[in-house]
C-alpha cells in the first residue's frame, strides 16, 4: 500500500487524489493547499488529513509518494523538497516546470537521491493516443510525412486566474498542447526546429488575459512535418483530434468528419446566458489519470522503470518553450 | 445577351467543370475548345457538344466574348496575352502565373489591351463561405485573431507533378485558393509567410507537402496546409477548411462537408457523394454576367498574383529557412 501526499487541492489535484482512493494499491495520507479549506475539503473526501505546511506533512503523514498538483511554476519547489526527502516516488504533473533549467534542476534533485520521478503525461494513456502510436509503429500508414493536431476550447478558470497569466502557466504553448508536444515526440522523435505564432507569447510581462490561440509548426528530425493548434479561444466546447498522413495511408481521430456541416459558428455568450454546452463524452473501462498513476505505482512496486522519464518532461517543456520564443521573436527556433 | 465563351486549352480538370457550367447555365455558350493538345481538343469538344478549333488563334477569331484559361500553368502567360490582344475578357485558372514576373506581364497586358482579368477562385462562392464572411463582416466574432486553414488533396500527378509545366507541387497549387480567401475575408494583405515543404510522400523532385505561416498587414497569423496527403484510399478529393478565430468566437468552415456517405460492396469501400451547390457554376455565372453588364469582374488577376505570390514566398521560405516577405504585387 502506497501512502500518497498530494501537494495541491485544486482540479488536477481531485482527479489524482480520487485514482489513488480508487486504487487498491494507494492511499491519500495527506493533502497540502495554500487554500486551508481546499486542503480540508479534498483530503475530508478522501479519508486523508490536511496539513498547513509541505514540510509539516512531510514529516507527520510518512508519505511513500509525494504528488504535485499545484500550479506549474511552483512544481519546482514541491519535486525537490521531495526528492531530498528522500522518498519512494514523486509525481508531477505537467508541464513539468515553467523553464527548461527547473526540469532540469527536478530531475538533477531526483536522480541524486534515487527517487523515481513521473512526470504524469496522461495522454500516453488515452487509448487513443496510444493506439495511434501503435498504428504508426506497425507501419499502419506506411512512412510517416505530415501530422496535424488539434486541442482545446474556452478558456479554464482557476485559482488566481492562473492559467491567464502567461508567466505562470506558459499559456495554451505551454500548458494546453505540452500533451500533444510530448505525444508526437513519443511517437514521431525528436524535434529539430519549431516555428509559431501565438497570442500570449506576444504580449508584454505580467499580463493577463482571458483566451490564448496559437500555432505550431514543427520539423521533426525524421523529416515529419506537424502542425499544433492550440486554443483557449473556442466556446464551442472542447475538442481533440489529429491526423496522421503517410505515404501509404492516412490515420485519424475527430480530424475530418465524413458527413458534417459546412459551417458552424461558435460564439460567446455573456455569463449571464447560462452555460447550455453540450460536454461530449466518451467512456472507456479504465480513467488514464488512472492508468498513469496506477503505471507509476506498479513500476515503483517492482523497480521497473516508469514509461515517462523526466527527461521526456523537460524535453516537451523544451519543444514548448521554442514555439514560445518564435512567436516571441517571430524567426524558427532550433533545437539543440 | 447570350455570352459566347471559347477556352483556351483543357489540360486543368477544372477546365472540364468550366466547360459543363458553361453549357449549364441559360445565358452563356461554349462556342468553342483550342488546345495545343489537339486530340485533347477533340476529346473534350465531344464531351461537350461544341466546336473544336485548330488553333487558339482560330478560336479567338471566332467571335467569343470571353475565353476561359484552363492549360498548364507556364501557359497562363502566353494564352492571357494572346487573348488579351485579340480584345477578350479573360477568366484564368489558378495559380494565375508561376512568377511575379509573368504575373505583372498578364495583368499589364490585360490592361493595355482594355480587358479585364479574373482568377479563378471558385471557394469565394460557396454558399458555406458566403455565410462565414457575412458574419465576419457583421461583427459576430468581434475582431479577427488569427484563421487556420486547409487546402489538402490527393496528387493530381499528371502535367501537376511536371515541374517545366505547373512551376512547382503541392505548395503553389494548393496555396492559393485558401490565401485567397484569406485575403477576402480579412482585406489584408499577406507580409510574411514562413513554410516547412517536403517531398517525402512521393520521394520525387516535386514538393508534395506544404506547411505555411502567414503574417497579414492587420496583425492576424494563419497557417495553412496545403499537402498532397490524401492517399487513394481516402473517400474524396480533398478539402478546405478554416477555423477563423475572434475575441468572441470561432467560426468554421469544411467546405466541402455535405456529403452522402457510401459504403459499398461493389468498391469494397467508403466514398462521400457531394450534395452540396456547384460552385464551379456559380463562378461562371458571375463571371459571365460580368462579361454581359460591362461590370468589373468580381476577382481580378491581382488577386490572383497576390495568391500566387505567398506561394512563391512560402518556396523562399523554405530554402531560407526563415521567414520570407511576399514580392508585393499591386
Ligand atoms: N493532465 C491534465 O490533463 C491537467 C489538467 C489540468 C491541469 N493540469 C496541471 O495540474 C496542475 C494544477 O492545475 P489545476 O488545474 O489543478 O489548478 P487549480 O487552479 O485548479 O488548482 C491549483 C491549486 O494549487 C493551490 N496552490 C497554488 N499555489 C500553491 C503553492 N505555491 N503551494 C501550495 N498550493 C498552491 C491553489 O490554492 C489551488 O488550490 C498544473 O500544473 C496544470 O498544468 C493537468
Amino acid at each position: 500500500m502506497f501512502r500518497v501526499a498530494i501537494a495541491g487541492a485544486g482540479g488536477m489535484a481531485h482527479m489524482h487524489a480520487s485514482c489513488y482512493t480508487a486504487n487498491p494499491n494507494a492511499c491519500v495520507v495527506g493533502v497540502y493547499d495554500k487554500r486551508p479549506d481546499a486542503a480540508a475539503e479534498m483530503a475530508g473526501a478522501n479519508g486523508a488529513t490536511a496539513y498547513a505546511g509541505f514540510a509539516e506533512m512531510l514529516e507527520a503523514a510518512r508519505p511513500d509518494v509525494v504528488d504535485v498538483c499545484v500550479p506549474t511554476p511552483w512544481h519546482v519547489d514541491y519535486v525537490v523538497a521531495a526528492a531530498e526527502a528522500g522518498l519512494k516516488g514523486v509525481v508531477v504533473e505537467k508541464p513539468m516546470g515553467r523553464s527548461v533549467e527547473d526540469c532540469e534542476r527536478m530531475a538533477a534533485a531526483c536522480a541524486a537521491s534515487g527517487t523515481p520521478l513521473f512526470v504524469a503525461h496522461v495522454l500516453r494513456f488515452f487509448p487513443e493516443f496510444a493506439e495511434a502510436k501503435r498504428q504508426v509503429d506497425a507501419g499502419a500508414v506506411g512512412t510517416v510525412v505530415t501530422v496535424r493536431t488539434r486541442r482545446g476550447g474556452s478558456f479554464p478558470r482557476a485559482w488566481e486566474n492562473w492559467y491567464g497569466k502567461p508567466d505562470w502557466s506558459g499559456g495554451v504553448i505551454l500548458d494546453l498542447v505540452i500533451h500533444d508536444l510530448d505525444w508526437l515526440r513519443w511517437t514521431f522523435g525528436d524535434v529539430e526546429r519549431v516555428f509559431a505564432k501565438g497570442i500570449s507569447p506576444k504580449l508584454p510581462p505580467d499580463s493577463e488575459v482571458n483566451s490564448d490561440y496559437a500555432l505550431i509548426t514543427l520539423k521533426f528530425k525524421s523529416g515529419v512535418i506537424g502542425h499544433v493548434e492550440a486554443t483557449w479561444a473556442d466556446p464551442g466546447g472542447f475538442k481533440v483530434g489529429f491526423e496522421i498522413a503517410g505515404d501509404a495511408g492516412l490515420l485519424e481521430s475527430n480530424f475530418n468528419q465524413p458527413a458534417g456541416v459546412p459551417f458552424v459558428a461558435a460564439l460567446q455568450r455573456g455569463a449571464e446566458a447560462g452555460a447550455a454546452v453540450a460536454v461530449p463524452e466518451s467512456p472507456t473501462a479504465v480513467n488514464p489519470y488512472y492508468a498513469e498513476l496506477d503505471h507509476f505505482l506498479t513500476c515503483l512496486a517492482s523497480g521497473a522503470t516508469p514509461s515517462i522519464t523526466p527527461k521526456d518532461g523537460c524535453e516537451a517543456v523544451r519543444i514548448a518553450l521554442a514555439a514560445f520564443e518564435s512567436a516571441q521573436t517571430g524567426e524558427p527556433v532550433v533545437l539543440p | 445577351m447570350t455570352v459566347k465563351i471559347g477556352i483556351l486549352s483543357v489540360a486543368h480538370m477544372h477546365a472540364y467543370s468550366y466547360a459543363s457550367a458553361v453549357n449549364a447555365l441559360p445565358d452563356t455558350e461554349l462556342l468553342g475548345i483550342a488546345d495545343h493538345d489537339q486530340a485533347r481538343a477533340e476529346s473534350a469538344a465531344k464531351t461537350f457538344a461544341t466546336r473544336a478549333f485548330g488553333s487558339y488563334e482560330e478560336l479567338l477569331a471566332a467571335g467569343v466574348d470571353a475565353v476561359i484559361v484552363g492549360s498548364e500553368n507556364v501557359r497562363h502567360r502566353p494564352l492571357t496575352e494572346m487573348a488579351a490582344a485579340a480584345g477578350k475578357h479573360i477568366l484564368c485558372e489558378k495559380p494565375l502565373a508561376t512568377s511575379v514576373a509573368d504575373g505583372r506581364a498578364m495583368l499589364a497586358a490585360c490592361k493595355t489591351a482594355g480587358v479585364q482579368l479574373m482568377t479563378a477562385f471558385p471557394c469565394r462562392f460557396s454558399p458555406a463561405m458566403v455565410r462565414l464572411k457575412s458574419a465576419v463582416d457583421n461583427g459576430d466574432i468581434g475582431k479577427v485573431i488569427a484563421i487556420r486553414g486547409t487546402n489538402r488533396g490527393r496528387c493530381p500527378f499528371d502535367w501537376f507533378t511536371k515541374l517545366d509545366q505547373s512551376g512547382g507541387g503541392a505548395v503553389i497549387d494548393h496555396t492559393v485558393h485558401v490565401t485567397d480567401l484569406m485575403r477576402w475575408l480579412l482585406k489584408a494583405e499577406v507580409t510574411e509567410v514562413y513554410a516547412e515543404i517536403s517531398s517525402r510522400m512521393f520521394q520525387q523532385e516535386f514538393d508534395d507537402t506544404g506547411f505555411l505561416t502567414l503574417e497579414f498587414d492587420n496583425g492576424v497569423f494563419a497557417t495553412l496546409d496545403s499537402s498532397w496527403s490524401r492517399p487513394k484510399s481516402f473517400p474524396t478529393w480533398g478539402d478546405v477548411t478554416l477555423s477563423v478565430v475572434g475575441e468572441k468566437g470561432v467560426l468554421t468552415l469544411d467546405m466541402f462537408s455535405q456529403n452522402l456517405v457510401l459504403y459499398s460492396d461493389k468498391t469494397g469501400g467508403v466514398s462521400w457523394s457531394p450534395w452540396g451547390s456547384n460552385i464551379d457554376e456559380l463562378m461562371i455565372a458571375a463571371f459571365a454576367k460580368a462579361v454581359a453588364s460591362g461590370s468589373p469582374l468580381p476577382i481580378t488577376g491581382e488577386d490572383g498574383l497576390a495568391a500566387a505570390a505567398v506561394s512563391f514566398a512560402a518556396y523562399a521560405s523554405a530554402k531560407a529557412g526563415k521567414p520570407v516577405a511576399p514580392e508585393v504585387v499591386l
